[in-house]
């Protein structure tokens, strides 16, 4: 026993640092898995506290260009109106007209449906392998995990952690997944970063003979957990791959992650409908 | 005013012009070629590395975990920062054993810095150490070699900002501290 707790005497040093270091990757471990800890993230609530007294400083000094991006979304927003009334016009003054008696029930059927909640950025990154970004909303407003988020232009990411008035968000700015992608033509990719620059994306893997042209717009797909049809970009560069035909799309992200300063957290009410249904089919497949 | 409290006062002064500043410039010496790495430079290590000489390693690793950890927290990579603080504090006292003439524990209160060992060891002492630090982070957040001239690429960026904020923290506060000691 004596030479035990002499040579814990001697090596105390070296034990602790050893205990450090095993404390410091456990952390890591679990962080690296997308279920991560809360109370180690950027929206526990003495972090988002700080966040937030930093944001309502800066909030000002930015309140222009959010102006300009505000009018901007809605002037999107507008036309995006005006094109759906045109194309109805369209419809009143062609020969055939059918009307659906409005008591059927058939003629809506909803397989999503989504909330959108507003919310501010009060911490943003770009620069790391696997960046975050902090918004002032937490469960208190109804925030979730795995809700998806976007911007007025385009995509942002999904929810990771969320605590009473904070939640972080793992943006597209990530190695850890890809985000399911749509051309305009309906070829169906994945969109992922490669780490460096916060303003390209690369939709990979997609057949030679499915012609893209420089220009052409990338949304999300149904398929995952954003809601369809929400830009996340346009391709500003082809590259062959001679080995496999496959080629890769370089996307100019639609959102700018740069000045990011509000975005939009989306429920969508029948996911959890969706995925029990699919997480059943997936144990049968095992069984 | 007692040391501890000032040391206190030193640990989150450092934190929070880490986390609240500097975590917002971000900082790339090129945009073409566009695979240039971005980075956000580091300032804290210096805290550790401005410790008093005599300060004990248990304790050296403590405050290391600590910093790197509250760190963290702001960045969402809980460990991350840890494990390459941790790594620094204990590499510390060997780096300065083998950089200063006389025993550690003779130094007493002083803080590593230019008057006490002079411009050059000073300069290897903490490049070194940000050196090891930079890389072990690097290492850890981007955890893969399949694009080693990157990672490279960025740790000495990165370390070579960190080292000229350094620098530019001794030429700040080097005299008016050296006085206050007197």
């Amino acid at each position: 026993m004596r030479n035990f707790i002499l040579f814990i005497h001697r090596f105390f040093n070296l034990l602790l640092f050893i205990a450090l270091e095993i404390v410091c990757i456990l952390l890591i471990a679990r962080t690296n898995t997308l279920q991560g800890i809360d109370i180690l993230s950027s929206s526990n609530a003495i972090v988002g506290m700080v966040l937030q007294k930093r944001e309502n400083v800066l909030y000002y000094f930015s309140l222009k260009q959010m102006n300009d991006s505000l009018l901007k979304e809605n002037a999107r927003l507008q036309l995006q109106l005006s094109e759906n009334n045109y194309s109805f016009d369209e419809l009143k003054d062609s020969t055939i007209t059918q009307s659906i008696p409005p008591k059927d029930s058939t003629d809506k059927i909803r397989y999503a449906q989504y909330i959108y909640r507003t919310a501010r950025v009060i911490n943003n990154s770009i620069e790391a392998t696997n960046n975050y970004i902090t918004l002032n909303r937490g469960y208190n407003h109804g925030i979730q995990k795995n809700m998806a988020v976007i911007s007025g232009t385009g995509v942002v990411g999904r929810v990771m952690y969320v605590s009473a008035n904070y939640s972080s968000v793992l943006s597209i700015l990530n190695v850890k997944q890809k985000v399911s992608a749509q051309l305009a033509s309906g070829t169906i990719g994945s969109v992922m970063w490669e780490e460096g620059n916060p303003d390209v994306l690369i939709m990979e893997d997609i057949p030679q003979q499915v012609t893209v042209k420089i220009g052409d717009s990338v949304f999300t797909t149904s398929y995952s957990f954003f809601p369809p049809h929400v830009l996340i970009g346009k391709v500003f560069k082809k590259k062959i791959i001679k080995k496999n035909n496959l080629q890769y799309l370089y996307i100019r992200s639609a959102t700018n992650f740069r000045n990011l300063q509000y975005a939009y957290v989306v429920e969508n009410i029948k996911a959890a409908e969706k995925k029990t249904l699919e997480d059943s089919t997936t144990t049968q497949k095992t069984k | 005013m007692h040391t501890n409290v000032k040391q206190f006062i030193k640990f989150c002064l450092f934190i929070l012009i880490q986390t609240q500043v500097l975590d917002k410039i971000m900082i790339r010496w090129w945009t073409e070629p566009s695979g240039f790495p971005i980075f956000v430079p580091f300032l804290y290590p210096l805290f550790i590395l401005l410790l008093p000489l005599s300060t004990p390693v248990w304790l050296l690793l403590f405050v290391g975990f600590t910093t790197g950890l509250s760190v963290d927290l702001f960045n969402n990579t809980a460990g991350m920062h840890a494990f390459a603080c941790v790594l620094m504090a204990y590499l510390r006292t060997n780096v300065l054993n083998a950089l200063l003439p006389k025993n550690l524990s003779e130094y007493g209160q002083q803080v590593p810095g230019v008057k006490v060992m002079g411009w050059m060891p000073f300069l290897t002492y903490s490049a070194f150490l940000l050196l090891i630090l930079h890389l072990t982070f690097f290492t850890l957040e981007i955890w893969s070699f399949s694009n080693i001239g990157y990672l490279l690429l960025k740790v000495l960026a990165s370390t070579i900002t960190s080292m000229l904020l350094v620098v530019g923290y001794l030429l700040l506060f080097t005299n008016s501290s050296s006085i206050r000691n007197k």
